[in-house]
């Protein structure tokens, strides 16, 4: 599933961004898209609270706040949460703003091209399953790693209990072998 | 021993002197009229010589601004050269007449009068009797007036000298009208010509003024150029995007068409293969969702798409007017709703544009110079605003004359800057931000409408700037149209 979240003050920006998002013909296709829309950053960060996203694409210049303000707090709330700025703005501050701030994974100038943002969307999501499932992997071996902490503990108990007795050897037939 | 005198108060003219004077004044009036001085004092000197029944005779003439510099202006029997030069001060006998001021009669030779000669004559024809009257104008000696005889003809006597003072007095007028003349002639010359260059350098500073009004309207269409390119990319890149979705969406419809119309040529037999392919598609196509989508995907484009071009449309009236603007019948409101459009995109992230627009009537203008000037109030505006501020535009009409006004929530100006605003290169801006020639252009505008523009503000409130003008152009005919309308009704 790639819950995308949509923000831009110009509702029909918002229509074909989820039309490109949902056009399942044209490639890439996305993994089972979920598209929500906002038009004021205010109700999108309301939304977020309660409703985790893999990734947020908003504009810059909008009434209210900016983009990078905007996803600086996208990115306090829900740091795991993938960020992109979609703008036709070219103000050297605000790009400078939005990296160093909201910590984004790409700019995107307005007018886009759909196949390239929708790559872009792609990556973005490929990097983030990839970065989820890195954890997943990092968290199982942290708990198989305590697994094996609690079997060396138990080894080194018998061991000071009955010293020796974690060193046993096999014979070849399976016979236990006891040194005098 | 040569006789000199000087003479008492002159006899009356004699009535037959008549016909000689009336010739005189007119030869001074065909001088005044403009012909050349040089043969006008000439022809002047020709006839004083024959009507004294003289051989010879010379004027001089004091140079303008100087008190005895002597020129001879005509002469008679005179060496080329000698007339148009002038004479070392106090020479000769013209030079003893000017700084005696008394007429002086010589006979014999003037070298024997103790005098010496003024100017060199010619060997053959010496002097045998001479007379010299100063030529006087209220007590001032414009120059003098010498006639002479030849040794065979009868000497003058102070009866002839005293005469001819009287003609002398008729001279001296008529050279002063002449050369009042030709004064007045030089000056007319001089003044046009004054004239001409002052007309020159007015058209010059106008030029000038236009191009920096033009420059000006550059650098604040400068301004809100990132605010015009948003406004623009903005319904290109929706447009763009939607124009890839229908692509793909027709390509999924004529895919279902195409199979549908496989299974309806195939008819009798149709080959099972094609009938599942056909409800495969139309399976996996949702047709009812595509018919929705692409009518909304239609108007959102078409809305896109007369956006961009309101935008160009509202960018190319405002730059088309040139140098040279018409005055023009024309609604401010027009003008102002077409300012509006085109600063929105650079203000709206940060301020709402709030337009109260009254009932106005259309006035007389100059349409794209009042399109500079609210654009100029209106970036002012928007740049005065941090963040959620609000501009509003108002107009109305007071007597004969219409008023728009620019009220902005932002962060005012000082007291003791408010003065300055209207002063060519003032700007508290950062650099890149304006050229400090917004406003002084504005006023010159508004002046130009002989309307006027004031600013109020409160420093941490906002900013008002009031525009007003008349609604007839001052010294201009009614316009036609108007007369028009109102014989119609």
């Amino acid at each position: 599933m790639s819950r995308i979240l949509l923000v831009d003050d110009e509702p029909n920006v918002l229509s074909a961004l989820r039309r490109m998002c949902m056009n399942a013909s044209a490639p890439p296709a996305l993994d089972d898209p979920q598209v929500t829309v906002f038009t004021s950053p205010v109700g999108a960060l309301d939304y977020l609270r309660d409703h985790p996203v893999e990734l947020v694409i908003s504009d810059y210049r909008m009434p209210g706040m900016d983009g990078a303000t905007f996803l600086a707090r996208v990115k306090a709330l829900r740091p795991d949460t993938a960020r992109i700025i979609l703008s036709a703005c070219t103000d050297m501050d605000g790009i400078v703003r939005a990296i160093n701030e909201a910590g984004i994974f790409r700019f995107v100038n307005k007018p886009w091209s759909d196949a390239e943002l929708k790559s872009t969307i792609a990556d973005v999501l490929a990097h983030r399953a990839l970065l989820a499932e890195n954890r997943r992997l990092a968290d199982e071996v942290r708990a198989q790693r305590s697994v094996i902490l609690r079997q060396q503990l138990e080894l080194e108990r018998l061991e000071a209990e009955t010293p020796g007795i974690t060193q046993v050897r096999w014979s070849e037939d399976g016979g236990v072998l006891i040194e005098d | 021993m040569p006789t000199t005198r000087a003479s008492p108060r002159p006899d009356p003219v004699q009535t037959g002197d008549f016909g000689w004077i009336c010739a005189l004044y007119e030869l001074g009036q065909t001088a005044a009229a403009g012909a050349d001085p040089v043969q006008a004092q000439q022809h002047i000197l020709n006839h004083i010589v024959s009507g004294l029944d003289a051989d010879s005779g010379s004027i001089a003439l004091v140079v303008e601004g100087t008190l005895d510099q002597l020129e001879i202006v005509a002469g008679t029997d005179l060496p080329p050269g000698v007339v148009g030069s002038q004479l070392p001060r106090g020479m000769g006998v013209f030079g003893h007449v000017v700084a005696t001021e008394q007429p002086v009669l010589v006979n014999g030779n003037a070298a024997e009068t103790g005098l010496p000669a003024s100017f060199p004559r010619r060997d053959d024809r010496v002097s045998h009797s001479a007379m010299c009257w100063p030529l006087r104008i209220r007590e001032r000696i414009i120059g003098a007036l010498a006639v002479n005889r030849n040794a065979e003809r009868p000497k003058y006597s102070v009866a002839d000298l005293d005469r001819g003072q009287v003609l002398a007095s008729l001279l001296a007028l008529v050279m002063a009208n002449h050369r009042m003349h030709v004064e007045r002639d030089r000056r007319i010359l001089e003044l046009s010509a004054l004239n001409a260059e002052t007309k020159r350098i007015n058209a010059l500073l106008g030029d000038a003024q236009n191009q920096v009004i033009q420059s000006e309207k550059l650098a604040s269409i400068g301004q809100i150029a990132a605010g015009v390119a948003h406004e623009i990319n903005n319904p290109i890149g929706f447009v763009l995007s939607n124009l890839g979705t229908l692509q793909s969406y027709l390509a999924s419809l004529f895919g279902l068409l195409d199979a549908h119309l496989a299974v309806d040529r195939a008819r009798g037999a149709v080959p099972t293969e094609a009938i599942h392919r056909a409800r495969a598609l139309r399976g996996g196509t949702d047709v009812e969702f595509l018919r929705g989508d692409i009518d909304a995907l239609l108007a959102e484009s078409r809305d896109g798409i007369l956006r961009v071009r309101r935008i160009v449309q509202d960018l190319r009236d405002f730059s088309r007017g040139g140098v040279d603007e018409a005055w023009d019948v024309a609604n401010v409101h027009d003008a102002l709703r077409r300012t509006i459009n085109i600063v929105r995109g650079e203000v709206k992230h940060k301020a709402s544009i709030e337009a109260r627009f009254g009932d106005l009537p259309d006035i007389e203008c100059l349409p794209q110079r009042l399109h500079q000037v609210f654009l100029n109030l209106l970036v002012n505006a928007g740049q005065a605003i941090e963040a959620n501020g609000t501009i509003t535009v108002s107009t109305g009409t007071a007597a004969d004359e219409v008023w728009v006004r620019v009220e902005d929530t932002g962060r005012g100006i000082e007291p003791e800057n408010l003065h300055r605003i209207f002063e060519p290169f003032y700007t508290t801006k950062p650099v890149g931000q304006g050229t400090g020639l917004g406003l002084s252009v504005s006023y010159s505008i508004v002046q130009c409408h002989r309307g006027r523009i004031e600013a109020e503000s409160e420093p941490g409130r906002g900013t008002r700037f009031t525009v007003v003008l008349p609604m007839r152009r001052p010294g201009a005919e009614q316009p036609s149209l108007e007369a028009a309308n109102a014989g119609a009704t």
